[in-house]
């Protein structure tokens, strides 16, 4: 490797691994020294085209406390057909099958380019995917049209043998049985009242098994399915008719009213009915919501229109009545959801707020998606439902369900935790640390809903001695085994197995800077410090990230007392400082202008997405385009402003495009419709030819603003960038600049 | 083949609503990215804010035209630009008119073919595609809606399933206020007439399937039996 650039890149690309530090500090003391802690950001099922999974089952490590899976980094004896476990250095005999191994004949998972490896399990039954859609009906009626087609749609989009199930909800909650007869039930709760599951269950019948289907195809497993949940090959037509024929909700909403909507109990429901149909099989509650939830348990305001929902404000001067109540229903769904391998989803469509605080758990711990729109008439919503159900280069979906995370590391390290769209299985063991980071005290978690960008960080500590010699092999490891359920339902596991080295922080701190992760350091201390500002103060976080940043540059800084224009940092820091200055910045630090729902919308997509695009959304990108050359990255500072350029920003929420006054001026002149301007008329373009490839694959689809020097929308770019250059040092007061 | 095109998002309920991506632009293969835009710059260690190269101080009089257009200071494109672009484009007119008839007789006839399933499920077919004969006579459907039906349709009548369901996938997709009434009738009908020719052919249909899994040059793949003994991957 020429540079530690390529080293970390080509990892990334094999492994889905970026470390915070790629060189390990070998004592805990001087790990804890190097402020920023050894973490890495896994993405488990990273996309690899390249690798093909193997049709056969991972040989472990015979010791039961262990249990690791052969590796490259295992010590193998071909004759006496033996291999070593590099985690606990147990020798094991290598199964019958494995005879005919060599030096020459190696099996894949010893290879070195297979660190990643992918198993496909043959036993067990293959259950299909579920999806249970979880409709609010008090919406008003172009919206509620709009929410059908795309409902309607989607039927489309799923594979016939998936099955599906309807709840909708207003002031009651209905549970539609899907049948292929003409006359459509439905079993109703009244919104006020919780249910547990076994009432649920009972009332709906589900206590007795449901008879097994007859399926059309005799080959596939008999597999129960209920009368709430059908394949779509079966009910498709019904279904489609159903949901045409969904009304608004039929309870009048008098003047100064909100309606009354019970997602609280239709949550509940759909939870319970899962639960007791399909447990520990891979489902997707899907809830399609328009509006706060204003009665029965879940209830985030009340429906006096003059009493507001709960700002920031309110919450800081305690004054939210129900947002504590509301917060722990609907983390005990989210829980029992989670238990059960089910994610779930929040589709929140409209002006105001919806409870995306109270309800953020649901999709925080479960994995699943929150998308927060204006309504379900807009294409920001409809695309961004239509992307869920993206396929990849084989014709399957991205999404995957039912996922294990372990994590195994050799004796000199051990795990603090994780944070991420997971919930903790509390395995304890040997690697497991005393001391948190994020969600700690277990080496497993599950994340129930994932797809091939889903993102976890995982922080680990050293627990060598100071002055321990350096361990044998001058190397530590870690193995992340991801168990799943593949969207064509198949189950597989996911191995990826990695090593650095150690190196002693006293001798070596060279070596061990130039091998800094600036840019994995930041995202992982970020989610650290979204972490904390959970359930601390904003200030106090703000105080602890800036105290670790002084202390990092006070570690890794050159510099001369007294003199602040000597501070230095290397190569390998640059960044970092900026990083962090924009992440206190940001609106996953700064609740300021923000509405409580808005803020826990930027999280959920902050604690999940992978490094780049995470970096994108503590610093946005700002790309400059003009006639002086190719488009170049500026500094996401206000001089980066000028007349003679065009903006491109990327904050991954938004896509901000930005004329320079001058070229605004162009281009109201017209001189893009003058055959003998036409090089500006390409400079046009090529900003919104850059943004719409960003457009296409995003999700969840940003919001696009074109706007130029002096328009209201500006206010976007100029919110985000460093202002170096403000009325006060540049102009007097008064005077229109920016 | 889906149609290409980006219209603008929904401008009255939102007002910064991204545009809309038909189908078949959602659905490309991503292709080689031309640049992913992910490049930063330091900041400058001496702390000094950058002065701005060009500067026109507020409230000057108005700058001269744009360079012209020369090779010179021609920017040169950041790879080849697509064939959309994201604002709205206008569509040709389409030579002939789709008829009614070239698109409802085959359906009809595809509908005879499977008479031997459920009665429910034809009935209900049947119904939808009255529907879609009622819409249609009406004019309530849009050319391009007509023009994909068509291809549909001869996409049923060779066999081509997966086309015909690529095309039903991105009518539902681009046109769903238009289409969603009978559309899953038209599905159904495609599904039901893939099971009947898979159950006159089932041979062909399995093989078929076993060469989906494509082997990477260099590695064999050995399928192991559910229950037999595992053998391990060999390179050879």
């Amino acid at each position: 490797m020429a540079t530690y650039l390529e080293f970390i890149q080509q990892n990334e690309e094999r492994d889905g691994v970026r470390f915070s530090w790629n060189v390990w500090p070998s004592s805990r003391l001087e790990a804890t020294r190097m402020v920023v802690p050894l973490a890495c950001l896994l993405t488990p099922l990273r996309e690899r085209p390249d690798l093909p999974p193997v049709q056969y089952e991972p040989v472990l490590c015979s010791r039961p406390t262990c249990k690791a899976i052969l590796n490259p980094l295992c010590q193998v004896d071909y004759r006496a057909k033996l291999w070593a476990c590099n985690f606990c250095f147990q020798r094991n005999q290598f199964p019958p099958a494995y005879t005919g191994i060599s030096e020459v004949n190696q099996p894949a998972e010893l290879m070195p380019q297979f660190s990643t490896i992918e198993y496909v399990i043959q036993r067990g039954p293959q259950s299909p995917l579920i999806f249970l859609y979880v409709v609010d009906t008090c919406l008003e009626e172009d919206d509620l049209q709009a929410l059908k087609e795309s409902l309607q749609m989607s039927l489309s989009l799923l594979p016939p043998d998936a099955l599906v199930g309807l709840i909708t909800f207003g002031r009651m909650v209905q549970v539609h049985e899907l049948s292929c007869e003409g006359i459509s039930k439905s079993f109703v709760f009244r919104g006020t009242k919780d249910l547990t599951a076994k009432q649920i269950q009972d009332m709906l019948g589900l206590t007795t098994p449901a008879m097994p289907m007859q399926q059309a195809r005799p080959q596939e497993h008999p597999f129960v399915s209920s009368r709430f949940l059908q394949p779509i090959q079966k009910i498709d037509m019904n279904l489609t008719d159903l949901l045409g024929e969904l009304q608004r909700d039929p309870w009048p909403v008098t003047q100064g009213k909100r309606p009354l909507r019970s997602t609280g109990v239709a949550l509940s429901i759909a939870v319970g009915l899962l639960e007791g149909t399909f447990p520990n099989t891979g489902a997707r509650i899907m809830l399609f919501t328009g509006g706060p939830p204003t009665q029965g348990p879940g209830m985030v305001v009340g429906d006096e229109l003059k009493v507001p929902i709960r700002s920031w404000h309110d919450i800081e001067k305690d004054n939210a009545r129900f947002m504590k109540k509301a917060t722990k229903h609907y983390e005990m769904l989210a829980n029992r959801a989670a238990t059960n391998g089910h994610c779930i989803d929040i589709y929140a469509c409209a002006l105001d707020q919806t409870g995306l605080l109270e309800m953020k758990c649901c999709a925080n711990l479960t994995g699943g998606h929150m998308v927060m729109g204006d309504s379900f008439n807009t294409s920001l919503f409809k695309q961004t439902f239509q992307r869920i159900f993206s396929k990849d280069f084989n014709g399957n979906f991205r999404m995957a369900f039912g996922a294990t995370l372990e994590v195994k590391t050799s004796r000199e390290l051990k795990i603090a935790g994780a944070v991420g769209p997971c919930v903790s299985l509390n395995v304890k063991g040997p690697c497991v640390s005393e001391n948190e980071l994020g969600v700690g005290g277990t080496s497993q978690w599950k994340i129930c809903g994932l797809d091939p960008t889903s993102t976890l960080g995982i922080y680990f500590e050293v627990v060598n001695q100071h002055n321990a010699p350096i361990p044998q092999g001058g190397r530590g490891a870690i193995q992340f085994v991801t168990q799943y359920q593949h969207s064509s339902t198949q189950r597989r596991i996911r191995v990826t197995t990695v090593a650095r080295n150690w190196a002693d922080a006293q001798s070596h701190l060279r070596h061990i800077e130039a091998a800094f992760d600036q840019e994995a350091a930041a995202v992982l201390m970020a989610r650290l410090g979204v972490f904390r500002a959970e359930s601390e103060e904003g200030p106090d976080v703000l105080r602890w990230l800036d105290r670790q940043l002084i202390r990092l540059c006070q570690k890794f800084g050159q510099y001369n007392k007294e003199d602040p224009t000597s501070f230095r940092l290397s190569d390998s820091f640059s960044l970092y400082p900026q990083f962090m200055f924009h992440l206190r910045r940001s609106p996953f630090l700064q609740v300021f202008n923000n509405s409580p729902d808005e803020s826990s919308y930027y999280r959920h997509h902050f604690a999940r997405q992978d490094l780049t695009q995470s970096l994108i959304m503590i610093q946005p990108i700002l790309y400059s385009y003009s006639f002086h050359g190719p488009p170049e990255p500026v500094l996401l500072d206000s001089s980066s402003i000028l007349a003679d350029r065009i903006l491109l920003m990327d904050t991954f929420f938004q896509i901000v495009i930005y004329l320079g006054e001058t070229i605004a001026q162009w281009r109201k002149a017209g001189y893009q419709d003058m055959p003998e301007y036409e090089n500006f008329k390409h400079l046009l373009q090529a900003p919104l030819d850059d943004a719409q490839e960003i457009l296409q694959a995003r999700f969840p689809m940003p919001r696009y603003i074109n706007t130029e020097h002096g328009g209201s929308q500006a206010r976007f770019l100029l919110s985000k960038v460093n202002p170096s250059q403000t009325h006060n040092n540049l102009y007097t007061w008064g005077q229109i600049l920016l | 083949m889906a149609e290409l095109y980006v219209k603008p998002g929904n401008k009255d309920r939102g007002w910064n609503d991204p545009p809309q991506f038909s189908y078949g632009l959602q659905t490309q293969a991503g292709g080689p990215k031309r640049t992913s835009l992910t490049k930063r710059v330091a900041a400058p260690q001496d702390g000094s804010p950058r002065v701005p190269i060009s500067e026109t101080s507020p409230g000057a009089p108005p700058v001269g035209p744009p360079p012209l257009s020369s090779k010179a200071s021609r920017p040169p494109p950041v790879g080849s630009s697509p064939a959309c672009s994201v604002e709205p484009t206008n569509f040709p007119v389409i030579e002939c008119e789709t008829l009614l008839e070239d698109v409802l007789k085959p359906l009809e006839e595809a509908l005879d073919d499977c008479r031997g399933h459920t009665k429910q499920v034809c009935d209900d077919i049947s119904r939808r595609l009255a529907l879609l004969q009622e819409q249609w006579a009406g004019g309530k459907l849009s050319t391009p809606v007509k023009k994909r039906m068509a291809l549909l349709v001869q996409e049923l009548s060779s066999h081509r399933w997966d086309a015909a369901d690529d095309i039903h996938r991105s009518l539902m997709v681009d046109h769903v206020t238009e289409v969603s009434q009978w559309m899953v009738g038209v599905k159904r009908l495609i599904a039901e007439k893939r099971s009947l020719s898979s159950e006159e052919t089932s041979e062909e249909k399995s093989t078929a399937t076993a060469e989906e899994h494509q082997t990477v040059p260099g590695i064999h793949r050995l399928h192991n039996p559910v229950g037999s003994p595992d053998s391990p991957q060999t390179i050879s």
